[in-house]
């Protein structure tokens, strides 16, 4: 018998994934750092409903804003209140520090009541060279994909009127193609956790894909591409003792899941937003009109989030799918502490798994992990429940 | 018993007491008062009458463009308003307060949740939904569906633009074209667009009364007991009665002959009025009825308008089915409260608040922070800048509009004492 190995560990050999898992440490990467030096623009991103093919088009690079390190919210006290979500809090705190000083411009789209104040308090005190705002629709027809097209039709003048550019189709036709074959790369890699023994932790999946909006994405795509490579070649993990699946909005650091997984559990599958596999489960078409075809993904393909009207019985199918084909014993539900649209969500998710006898963990996190001893507990309990079952 | 029906029973019995005490009281009875409760029991018959009959019922909200099922001629219901309208003598809070309902979401948004939940609502046939102002309006739907007896019920959902303009409300009007087509096929009516353009029409001449009545307000001292225009404005115009109706402009009729008369007088409905307050928010449920006699008491203090009272309404265009289309759609999206001040960005809120301080002569802004609405919450910073400038004192603090308890009255009560005290404003001697 060979030597036991943990899942994941084989990965610290691989050098891809070394410098996928640098790039995040920093709200600025060294990668994103290169690209500045050599003149290129960075435009951060707010949340996970901005269509960064029309960035990509326009010769700029998208970054998701995160507060990664930290450590407090004060300088957000003047403008939100202990009513608004950490995450944003969190997020205003970081730029108002000066956190985010390499980007060029910022756009965000109305994902969240919190989410479209932070813009607008963004916008109002903190300089930056660009700011757009996206509104997008809250039903998921052929018409509001229309109407999105139209806005995005805006969107794109916009960057071209700001940045001397023209996104030509064949540019845009390029980022898509660009953007789509590193959904599929992901869903490469996401693919190999179906099998009994997973090569890769949920933590470090994870951690591939908040990379995947810390540098430029063609940067992104080579480290992907031979990180999948290297994964190929890595030999069988120890079997998890359970095996979970995680779902909720948005997550932008691993350290949760590093936490759940602690306890002798491995997160094979996720539903999450924009760092999930909600992001990379389909492709963008480019059968038709690009734009249409770019925000009909964003409307109507990819699987939908809770502010998305009426999507519920497609979301729970989505999450029931995901346990199914990657063998989960159980789901942990994460909701920050003050989201409507992830505790309402959460309370109806409950009830659905009620109901198909799917074991079920709710956990309230706030942006920055805290309290990670009791959280640890409660995962501790929950596997063994989970284990004790299958017994 | 149909679900729901045993709760509206409850509520006939109730407001029909009232009304009964209400007459009882013969030449000395309150018209204003007699009005509204009337109207409060023909909309319980209404409903019950509906449920009972399998005739066409809608669960709608405020912001759904109620002029459309008026011409169509389909019944319709909020399903949170008689909850909120009962809190005094129901259970509900307390059920809420051991549900596992978010307790740091809306309370309306909690008890809207429960009440379908427990089938204290009747089950309506159609389900309009409204997307905004804030996440949890899009949420409850998501809650609702989720209970077997409501599951299966046809829904559609109006989706509101964010900006404001033009290619907005043509996009709104739309939608509004897709609701007829939803519901004529649903319930196989047709709409007939020149009950439309009557409807429109009689709803412009309410809207007309009502900022009439609120003209009155403006006088120096308030003719009219704190809130009263909010609370009764509101309630016939969105929950009670059709857009339009005689019985609506009647009640404002009412309201402006009697405040007419105190300007004319120079009277105040509260003695000695010293203080006068912009409720930058929805009145919520207790605020009229645990606070505002409080304050009017005490300092004098008094709340002439509240964003749920003001009324910014213009007149439907009702040259043709397109300006109607789009003139009730500037109504639903632009100009009822709450959408009008939360959907999109800041502008309209600081708007409000100044043009209000301006038009009543406004002390000092109350702004309560109500845990629903996060989106305000984080308008803080625009307002202090606002107050600022403006130079009229802030008093902000954090509340559940519909839950007395989530913060105890008479702890507010306590912060308000100290804020008066930095303001020097003393309790009337
Ligand atoms: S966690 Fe919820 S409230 Fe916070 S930004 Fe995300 S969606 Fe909005
Ligand atoms: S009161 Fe405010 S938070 Fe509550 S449902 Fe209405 S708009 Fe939303």
């Amino acid at each position: 018998m060979g030597k036991e190995i943990i899942v994941g560990e084989e990965l610290a050999d691989s050098a891809a994934y070394r410098r996928l898992e640098a790039s995040i440490q920093e709200p600025e990467s060294e990668e994103m750092r290169a690209w500045k030096d050599a003149g290129g623009k960075v435009i951060g991103c707010l949340y996970n409903n901005i269509p960064e093919e029309l960035i990509v088009a326009a010769g700029l690079t998208p970054y998701r804003i995160r507060a990664v390190g930290s450590t407090g919210a004060e300088l957000a006290d003047s403008r939100f209140s202990q009513i608004n979500c950490s995450l944003v809090r969190h997020l205003y705190d970081s730029a108002k520090r000066g956190r985010f000083d390499f980007i060029d411009g910022l756009v965000a789209a109305n994902d969240c009541d919190h989410m479209r104040k932070l813009y607008e308090n963004w916008k109002a005190t903190i300089d930056e060279p660009y700011f757009y705002f996206l509104g997008f629709p809250k039903k998921h027809g052929e018409p509001q994909a229309a109407r999105l097209a139209t806005m995005l039709g805006d969107f794109k003048k916009s960057l071209e009127g700001s940045f001397g550019v023209e996104v030509t189709d064949e540019k845009l036709r390029a980022a898509i193609d660009l953007l789509n074959e590193i959904r599929q790369l992901q869903r490469e890699l996401r693919d190999m956790c179906t099998s009994d023994d997973p090569p890769i932790s949920g933590a470090q999946m994870l951690t591939v894909a908040i990379a995947g909006d810390s540098m430029p994405k063609k940067v992104y795509r080579d480290l992907l591409r031979q990180l999948v490579i290297d994964v190929r070649c890595m030999g069988d993990a120890t079997r998890p003792r359970a095996r979970l699946v995680i779902y909720g909005g948005e997550i932008d650091s691993p350290e949760l899941l590093v936490a759940i997984e602690s306890q002798g559990a491995l997160v094979v599958a996720d539903s999450l937003g924009g760092f999930g596999s909600r992001n990379c489960a389909c492709d963008v078409s480019t059968t038709g009109d690009l734009l249409f075809d770019l925000a009909h993904w964003l409307v109507v393909d990819r699987p939908h989030e809770p502010r998305t009207f009426n999507t519920a019985p497609e979301r729970y199918a989505y999450v029931d799918g995901i346990c199914k084909e990657y063998g989960a014993d159980g789901v942990v539900q994460v909701h920050v502490s003050m989201c409507d649209l992830w505790s309402y969500d959460r309370l109806n998710f409950d009830r659905h798994a009620g109901m198909r006898n799917i074991p079920c963990l709710d956990l309230d996190i706030e942006y920055v992990l805290s309290g990670e001893g009791q959280l640890k507990t409660r995962v501790q309990a929950f596997v063994e429940t989970i284990t004790d079952k299958e017994r | 018993m149909k679900r729901g029906l045993e709760r509206w029973y409850r509520y006939k019995e109730v407001f029909s007491g009232a009304l009964s005490a209400e007459e009882a009281k013969g030449e000395q009875a309150n018209p204003v008062q007699l009005a509204f409760l009337k109207i409060v029991v023909d909309h319980v018959d209404r409903i019950i009458g509906c449920v009972e009959s399998g005739k066409p019922l809608a669960s709608i909200w405020y912001g759904n463009a109620p002029e459309i099922f008026a011409a169509l001629g389909i019944d319709w219901y909020c399903p949170v308003d008689m909850v909120l309208a009962s809190q005094a003598f129901t259970s509900d809070l307390a059920e809420v307060h051991t549900s596992s309902t978010p307790d740091d979401s809306c309370g309306l948004i909690q008890l809207a949740a429960q009440a379908v939940e427990k089938g204290y609502v009747p089950t309506p046939n159609s389900i309009i939904a409204m997307l905004e102002p804030c996440d949890a309006q899009t949420s409850v739907h998501d809650a609702w569906l989720s209970v077997d007896a409501w599951s299966d019920i046809p829904t559609f959902a109006l989706d509101y633009p964010y900006g404001s303009t033009q290619g907005d409300f043509k996009y709104f009007a739309d939608e509004l074209g897709r609701m007829i087509a939803f519901l004529e096929d649903l319930y196989g009516v047709k709409m007939d667009w020149d009950r439309l353009r009557e409807v429109c029409e009689t709803s412009n001449q309410m809207y007309a009364a009502w900022s009439d009545l609120n003209d009155l307000l403006c006088a120096v001292p308030c003719p009219l007991p704190p809130m009263i225009s909010a609370e009764l404005g509101w309630n016939v115009t969105q929950h009670l009665l059709p857009p339009g109706s005689p019985d609506a402009i009647n009640l404002f009729n009412l309201l402006s002959a009697g405040a007419r008369q105190a300007v004319e007088a120079g009277i105040g409905a509260v003695p000695h009025e010293q203080v006068r307050i912009l409720w930058a928010d929805l009145d919520g449920t207790w605020a009229a009825s645990m606070l505002a006699p409080w304050l009017a008491e005490k300092y004098g203090a008094v709340i002439v308008q509240t964003f749920q009272g003001h009324t910014p309404y213009l007149p439907i265009d009702t040259s043709s089915p397109e300006s109607m289309l789009l003139g009730v759609g500037r109504r639903s999206i632009s100009e009822v409260p709450m959408i009008r001040q939360a959907r999109g960005s800041v502008g309209v809120f600081i708007e409000d608040i100044k043009s209000m301080v301006n038009d009543y002569t406004i002390d000092m802004v109350f702004f309560p922070g109500h845990k629903g609405h996060k989106d305000q919450s984080a308008n803080i910073g625009f307002l202090r800048e606002t107050c600022h400038d403006i130079e009229v004192p802030l008093f902000a603090f954090t509340c559940d509009l519909f839950d007395p308890t989530w913060v105890p009255i008479d702890q507010l009560k306590r912060s308000i004492d100290e804020f008066f005290e930095t303001q020097e404003i003393r309790p009337l001697g």
